[in-house]
């Protein structure tokens, strides 16, 4: 039963971010990323690691592409997109190769045969709390710069988002705002 | 009746509180204070609490708004001005109307259509007579204009009908005659008030 | 601890469908006669008796309406939009306990269909994922006022889903697991949680009005506003489909709420447990109504207000105190 959902989900998210790929559809594209992200919130839950799983799915699915969809907004979804590219053989070169490189890493270990849990789950613990003991002993260093990154970012965003919060385009005149009557 | 009673006229006792927008926070910190003290005092709770004392009483103390609209129907006043009727006298049972054409001539629609001939007993007689309900425009003035009290404004507002012709025959409009102990006597515009009595101290004749 | 067949977890399954769409076709009469007795009108009262009915006109209708597709849509991901949104409301159903185990010909039934360790999770995780119905509805159909809806979904749904996870990280640092079974079980041992957490419970009802896009939030298709937000040019089963997802969610919000922070299916006094949580259900539901004949619509810029800048800040303080609280 799990080699069969294994290699479903596989085929399925493939195939979904294939489309995100390759779709000229900016809707198409987005949906695909957004249902694979999905279903590899399911190779998670195959894997009994309930709790990434689910972060996945609130992570991914419910946060950062809801970001990605609110980018989207200024699309015209109805319309395909068409990309210029200047020079498609270092797209393919590069592309390629990091396809590649990511192929190698993960593949290494098995043909390695050493494939080994570093930190075998403890016994009588559940799912978040082993990640939660991992997480705060092993990898506390990382844990606490990626939070001391993200917390960064935020502060940008706000002073970025923040700078002109005071000026408000609709109290204008209009004889102060010449772009947008051109654009209306 | 001043006009200002005349305009508040049927709203009865106002209970009105106008917000004080004057004093609306314009630093952060003002509108912090506000919040909080909004939050804190359970203004929301109010709502809350008026909704839930209009569903109890609604649902037990039987202050049900809704009227069952086909079912039952809510009496409309004696001056609404809805499809016309025809009055009979109460003796004989003849209809009132006497063919004058006051109506056909004040009618600012042009609604209403009379043609009288001399019957056998020299009367005039109504030999056709029909309002065209498409252009009537409900002013009442031929109920007012009718020196007999033969043509009045009934209560009859269901004026939806697959024929247009179907109230607007005189017989359609006339009391009929076995009904005729029903007929009131239309207390709406151009009859005489209930309180006529009193207000004529002295027959017409008498000056 | 039990024995899980695949034809145990499929009748489930089937089960909680049937159920769950009947419970939420008959919330939209329960919603329509609520707010009317709070209007002092009568509310459906021709199709039946009482207007019982009413479900089974309604279902006609929306069955047998014509399922229209506007010229310029995106026709496929207009037509598997609605069927996210009821698909994640009833696959979020399937993480929560609604009774307790029972036996029933002999055959123990647990009372949950997926019995995963981290319950509250996911279903936080699949109304997460349920923001892809209306973003992607009001996305494909080319109107504007679908894209004004699709664009306040996405607003919406990130900022309270944050709101919604601060708040229950407060109970489940004091339960100390992520299963609801386990939060239920805390019950019986302690007091509720809406005692101990007032302010945790503040939060997550306001955050679950917002995802359950209910009245002082329902700004995705808020009427006088934005015609009809994602669903403007949605007709028949379709949009039919969006409402039975909302409704779903408004049970699964009312569930959690009730096992979370009142007490869940512990026997109450002289009531037996499952009808215990039918009530704290039916009254959450009721709330859900109540607010919404009550309280007017906030602004959008209010609302963002509202998450970033109050309830987000206070459901951290809240996280803190507990903190210090379970420390000492």
């Amino acid at each position: 039963m799990i080699p069969f959902a294994f290699y479903l989900f596989a085929v399925l998210i493939t195939g979904l971010f294939l489309v995100a790929v390759l779709s000229r559809n900016v809707l198409y594209a987005m949906t695909s990323l957004a249902a694979g992200m999905v279903l590899i919130s399911g190779l998670f839950f195959i894997l009994g690691a309930d709790f990434l799983g689910v972060v996945q799915l609130i992570v991914y699915v419910g946060a950062v592409m809801g970001l990605y969809a609110f980018a989207m907004m200024f699309f015209d979804v109805s319309r395909e997109v068409r990309e210029t590219r200047s020079n498609p053989w270092l797209v393919f070169l590069l592309g390629g190769g990091i396809a590649l490189m990511l192929v190698v890493m993960f593949a290494a270990p098995i043909v390695g045969d050493s494939v080994k849990a570093l930190y075998p789950p403890v016994a009588h613990t559940t799912n978040p709390q082993a990640v939660g003991l991992v997480l705060f002993t092993k990898y506390l260093l990382p844990f606490e710069v990626a939070s001391v990154m993200l917390l960064v970012a935020m502060i940008a965003g706000i002073i970025l988002a923040g700078r002109k919060m005071e000026i408000s385009l609709s109290a204008m005149d209009e004889d102060i705002l010449p772009e947008t009557k051109e654009n209306a | 009746m001043s006009l200002e009673q005349f305009k508040n006229r049927n709203v009865g006792v106002q209970h009105y509180r106008m917000l004080d927008l004057s004093h609306t926070p314009q630093t952060g910190w003002g509108q912090f204070k506000q919040v909080v003290r909004r939050t804190l005092s359970l203004e929301l709770f109010v709502g809350l609490k008026v909704t839930l004392r209009e569903m109890t009483k609604a649902l037990f103390f039987g202050k049900m708004h809704t009227t069952k609209y086909p079912f039952e129907k809510l009496p409309v006043g004696p001056r609404y001005r809805a499809i016309h009727e025809m009055k009979r006298l109460l003796e004989s049972g003849h209809y009132r109307c006497i063919g004058c054409g006051l109506c056909e001539k004040i009618c600012p629609a042009d609604a209403i259509r009379i043609e009288t001939a001399y019957g056998e007993d020299q009367r005039k007689q109504v030999q056709e007579y029909t309002i065209n309900f498409g252009r009537c425009i409900f002013c009442g003035y031929c109920a007012e204009v009718c020196p007999e009290l033969a043509i009045v404004h009934g209560g009859r507002y269901e004026t939806a009908s697959e024929q247009r012709a179907s109230f607007s025959l005189f017989d359609d409009m006339l009391t009929p005659i076995d009904r005729l102990k029903e007929q009131k006597e239309f207390p709406g515009y151009g009859s005489v008030s209930p309180d006529a009595d009193k207000r004529i101290h002295k027959t017409p004749l008498a000056y | 601890m039990m024995e899980v067949t695949y034809l145990g977890v499929i009748i489930k399954a089937i089960l909680i469908l049937a159920i769950i769409s009947a419970v939420a076709g008959f919330g939209t009469y329960i919603e329509r006669k609520i707010l009317a007795f709070m209007q002092r009108r009568l509310g459906p009262m021709h199709v039946g008796p009482y207007g019982l009915l009413q479900i089974a006109a309604d279902g006609i209708k929306l069955f047998t309406k014509e399922d229209f597709i506007p010229q310029n849509a995106n026709k496929l991901i207009f037509m598997i939009a609605p069927i996210i949104t009821a698909a994640t409301a009833f696959i979020a159903l399937s993480a929560v306990p609604v009774f307790p185990d029972f036996t029933i010909f002999g055959i123990f039934v647990p009372s949950v269909a997926s019995d995963i360790n981290i319950g509250i999770l996911f279903v936080l995780g699949m109304m997460a994922a349920g923001l892809y119905g209306p973003l992607l509805a009001g996305m494909s159909q080319a109107n504007k006022w679908g894209l004004i809806g699709a664009a306040r979904t996405a607003a919406q749904f990130v900022s309270y889903e944050v709101v919604t996870g601060l708040s229950l990280l407060a109970p489940i640092m004091m339960v100390g697991s992520l299963s609801l079974i386990d939060f239920n079980h805390y019950n019986e041992t302690h007091a509720w949680m809406v005692f101990t957490q007032p302010l945790a419970f503040v939060l997550f009802l306001i955050a679950g009005f917002a995802e359950t896009n209910r009245t002082p939030f329902d700004l995705l298709e808020h009427e006088a506003e934005v015609v009809a937000g994602y669903a403007t040019e949605y007709s028949g089963m379709r949009w039919g489909m969006f409402f039975i997802g909302e409704y779903a969610n408004m049970i699964t919000i009312a569930v959690l709420a009730s096992i979370v922070f009142l007490g869940g299916y512990t026997d109450l006094g002289f009531i037996p447990g499952w009808l215990a949580i039918i009530l704290k259900i039916a009254f959450m539901f009721f709330l859900m109504l109540w607010v919404r004949a009550s309280w007017p619509h906030v602004r959008p810029d209010q609302f963002m207000w509202l998450a970033w800048k109050v309830l987000m800040p206070l459901a951290v303080i809240n996280v803190v105190i507990t903190g210090i609280v379970i420390m000492v």
